[in-house]
C-alpha cells in the first residue's frame, strides 16, 4: 500500500530513536551529545530519544578514534542495532582520527568498520551541528528504508555478551552467535 | 453485563477504539508536561503515533524455541490485559459493571507487570535478569499499599462494583484510599522517583533489553493502556458523579488530565531512588497508613 | 518545595529552546573553519610544521606550491595561525559543516611563488637576482 509506505517513511524520519557508543574517545563529544538534550539546545523536539538499549535504536552515533579495544564492540552493537539503521560519526575522530593519526593503539577511522552515513565533524562539534546531523541521519535513513535496500544483521548476539575483541576471533563475532542471516 | 456490552466496552467505548489514541495523548501529555516543567519544548503533539508506527517498520528479530514463542507472547498477554482493565471501567454513568469488577480490574492492572517481570526472565540476558528482579521488588512494595487502599475504599461503602463505587458520595475514608493510590501510581507507571526498572545508565533497559521492533511497539502500547486503566480507577474514585452522558466522559477526561499532570510534576520534581529506599519507602513510612485505612474500615464496618 | 515552584516557573517562564533549525551565533573569537588567503601566503610551510592533526598538506613544485586543508582531519586548534608570519591564515567563526563522504570537504590552492622584493643596493644586477633566490626556496621547498 503506497499511503502506508509513504506513513512510514514520515514517521523513520520523525522519530530518530539514538545509541550512543564511545569507542576510545575523550569524552568531549559524548558531552556535547548530551548537552543536545538539555533544555537550550533540545534534541526532543525532533522526536530523538536516546534510548538504553542497541536493540531500540535506529541511529547509532560513535564518538572517539576506534581503539583496538573497541573495534570487535563496535561491530557487536552495530549488528544489534535493527535495521533500517543509520550511523552517526560524532567529532573528527571517528571520520579521521583527528590528531591520533599515528598512534599504534587506533584501528583506522569508523568506516574502515561499519559504513557511516553522516559525518558531523568539530572537536569538540557544537550541540546544534549534532542535532543537524542527527536530523540528516534520519531522512537518510527514512530514504534509505523506503528505497528497500538490504541491510541484512548477520550475527545477533545478546546484548552484553560480545566479546570485545579480545577473542581469537577477532571481535567480528559474539560467543552466543546465532545463526548467520543471509 | 452480557457478551455484546462487554464486547463493546472492550473494543470500541471505552475500549481499544478510544483508548489507544488516549494512551497515545496521555504518554504525549507526561513528555510534553515534563519537558515544559524543565524549560524546554518537547515532543510535537503526534510524537508516540510516529514512535508506534515506525516500530512496526522495524525488523524482526529471529525467536527459536518455546523461549522464543513466549518472547513475542509477553506483550500480546501485557495488551490485551490492559486493554480489558480500560474496558472495565465505568465512564458512562449507566453502562453497567457486575459485583466484583473492581478485583477483575486489579487483578488485570497486575498483568502487565508480572508480564515484564516473565519477559525480563525468558529474554536471558543478564540485564533482563536484573531488570525483572528489581520490578518485581517494586511490584511486591507497591502492592501492597496499592491493595490495601483499594480494599479500605470498598469495605467503608460496602462494594466491590465500579460503577456503584462510581455513583456513591464519598467518604473521608475515600479520599485517604485515593492518596494512597496517588502515592503508589508512580511505582506502577514506572516514573520517578520509583523508576527503578527503567535505570538506563545501570542496566541498559531492563527486562525490554532484548526487545525490538513490533514488540516493544506492543510494550509501548500496553504502557500507554496501564497509563490510562491506572489514572481512569483514580479519576473513577475521585470525580463527583454526574448523570448526564457528556458531562460524565468530560469530567472523567479531565481529572485523568490532572493525574497525569500531577505526576508528571512528581516525575520531573524527584530523582531515582535507590532500590533499597523504595522498599524502605514503602514498607515502613506508607504501609502504616495503608493498615490504618483498612482497620478502620473494617471497624467502622462492624459498627455499623 | 523549592524544586516545586521552580517548576511553576518554568511551566509559565516559557521555555529556552531554539526551534530547530535556529541556531546560536558563534562569537569573535570562535575557533572555526582555517580560511586562506592565496595572495598573503609566502609558501614557509610552518603551517604544516605546526599543524597537530595533520590536516595542512603542503607540496613545494618549482614556480608553484600547492596548499591544501582537510577540514575533516582538523582540531581547531589555531596553531597554523598563530606560526603564519604572513597572515594569511585566519580562524572564521564558524563551525564546520557536515558532511556525508570522506574527503568532501578537502579544499586544496595552487598557488604561484611570488618573486621576492627588489634589493635596494645599485650594485647587484637585476635579472640574477631573482632567478638565484627563486631556485633556493625551489629547492628547498620539495620534500
Amino acid at each position: 500500500m503506497n499511503l502506508w509506505n509513504k506513513l512510514m517513511c514520515y514517521s523513520r524520519r520523525r522519530s530518530p530513536w539514538l545509541f550512543h557508543m564511545n569507542g576510545g574517545s575523550c569524552n568531549g563529544c559524548d558531552i556535547e551529545l548530551i548537552a543536545s538534550l538539555t533544555p537550550r539546545y533540545d534534541a526532543e523536539q525532533l522526536g530523538v530519544r536516546l534510548e538504553g538499549s542497541p536493540r531500540h535504536a535506529d541511529i547509532l552515533c560513535i564518538t572517539g578514534p576506534i581503539t583496538h579495544n573497541a573495534v570487535g564492540a563496535i561491530k557487536v552493537v552495530y549488528d544489534q542495532v535493527f535495521g533500517p539503521k543509520a550511523v552517526v560519526a560524532i567529532g573528527s575522530c571517528p571520520a579521521t582520527t583527528n590528531v591520533f593519526i599515528e598512534s599504534r593503539t587506533l584501528d583506522g577511522p569508523l568506516n574502515k568498520h561499519i559504513p557511516v552515513d553522516v559525518f558531523v565533524p568539530g572537536c569538540p562539534p557544537r550541540p546544534d551541528a549534532i542535532i543537524q546531523g542527527v536530523a540528516k541521519a534520519a531522512e537518510i535513513l527514512a530514504e534509505r528504508a523506503s528505497k528497500k535496500l538490504p541491510v541484512a544483521p548477520v550475527v545477533m548476539p545478546l546484548v552484553g555478551e560480545g566479546c570485545g575483541g579480545a577473542c581469537a576471533c577477532g571481535g567480528s563475532g559474539g560467543c552466543a552467535t546465532k545463526e548467520v542471516q543471509a | 453485563m452480557n457478551m455484546t456490552t462487554a464486547l463493546a466496552r472492550l473494543l470500541i467505548f471505552p475500549g481499544l477504539l478510544f483508548a489507544i489514541p488516549g494512551a497515545w495523548f496521555i504518554l504525549w501529555v507526561e513528555r510534553k508536561a515534563v519537558a515544559l516543567m524543565q524549560g524546554r519544548i518537547g515532543p510535537p503533539f503526534m510524537q508516540p503515533f510516529f514512535d508506534f508506527i515506525k516500530l512496526l517498520g522495524k525488523d524482526t528479530p529471529p525467536r527459536e524455541g518455546i523461549g522464543g514463542m513466549l518472547m513475542k507472547a509477553w506483550p500480546l498477554i501485557a495488551v490485551s490485559a490492559a486493554a480489558g482493565a480500560v474496558g472495565l471501567l465505568p465512564v458512562l454513568p449507566s453502562s453497567g459493571g457486575f459485583e466484583g469488577d473492581l478485583i477483575l480490574l486489579l487483578a488485570l492492572l497486575e498483568v502487565p507487570s508480572m508480564c515484564i517481570i516473565a519477559a525480563g526472565f525468558s529474554s536471558r540476558s543478564i540485564f533482563g535478569e536484573i531488570g525483572s528482579a528489581r520490578e518485581a521488588v517494586l511490584s511486591v512494595s507497591y502492592n501492597i499499599v496499592f491493595l490495601l487502599a483499594i480494599l479500605s475504599i470498598a469495605a467503608s461503602q460496602h462494594t466491590f462494583s465500579l460503577a456503584t463505587l462510581a455513583q456513591l458520595p464519598a467518604s473521608p475514608l475515600r479520599w485517604l484510599g485515593v492518596l494512597a493510590l496517588l502515592i503508589c501510581l508512580p511505582a506502577k507507571l514506572h516514573l520517578n522517583p520509583f523508576s527503578l526498572p527503567n535505570a538506563e545508565q545501570e542496566i541498559y533497559s531492563g527486562p525490554m533489553t532484548e526487545y525490538a521492533g513490533p514488540e516493544l511497539a506492543m510494550w509501548e502500547l500496553s504502557h500507554g493502556l496501564e497509563w490510562v486503566a491506572a489514572t481512569g480507577l483514580v479519576a473513577t474514585l475521585a470525580a463527583p458523579h454526574v448523570t448526564f452522558g457528556w458531562l460524565a466522559i468530560l469530567i472523567f477526561v479531565a481529572f485523568s488530565f490532572g493525574i497525569v499532570l500531577m505526576l508528571s510534576a512528581v516525575a520531573s520534581a524527584t530523582a531515582r531512588l535507590a532500590i533499597d529506599t523504595t522498599v524502605r519507602f514503602y514498607w515502613q513510612v506508607t504501609l502504616i497508613f495503608a493498615v490504618l485505612a483498612i482497620s478502620s474500615a473494617l471497624f467502622m464496618r462492624f459498627r455499623s | 518545595m523549592n524544586i516545586l515552584v521552580m517548576l511553576w516557573k518554568n511551566l509559565w517562564g516559557g521555555s529556552r529552546t531554539m526551534l530547530f533549525p535556529a541556531r546560536p551565533e558563534v562569537t569573535e573569537h570562535y575557533r572555526g573553519l582555517v580560511r586562506f588567503d592565496p595572495e598573503l601566503c609566502s609558501g614557509c610551510a610552518v603551517c604544516k610544521f605546526r599543524c597537530t592533526a595533520k590536516a595542512i598538506d603542503f607540496k613545494g613544485g618549482k614556480g608553484v606550491f600547492t596548499w591544501s586543508y582537510d577540514p575533516g582531519q582538523c582540531t581547531f586548534c589555531g596553531r597554523c595561525v598563530d606560526g603564519c608570519k604572513d597572515h594569511a591564515l585566519s580562524q572564521e567563526s564558524a563551525c564546520p559543516p557536515i558532511y556525508t563522504t570522506i574527503g568532501e570537504l578537502k579544499e586544496a590552492y595552487t598557488v604561484a611563488r611570488k618573486p621576492p622584493a627588489p634589493r635596494p643596493a645599485p650594485a647587484v644586477a637585476a635579472p640574477a637576482g631573482p632567478t638565484e633566490q627563486a631556485a633556493a626556496p625551489a629547492a628547498g621547498g620539495t620534500e
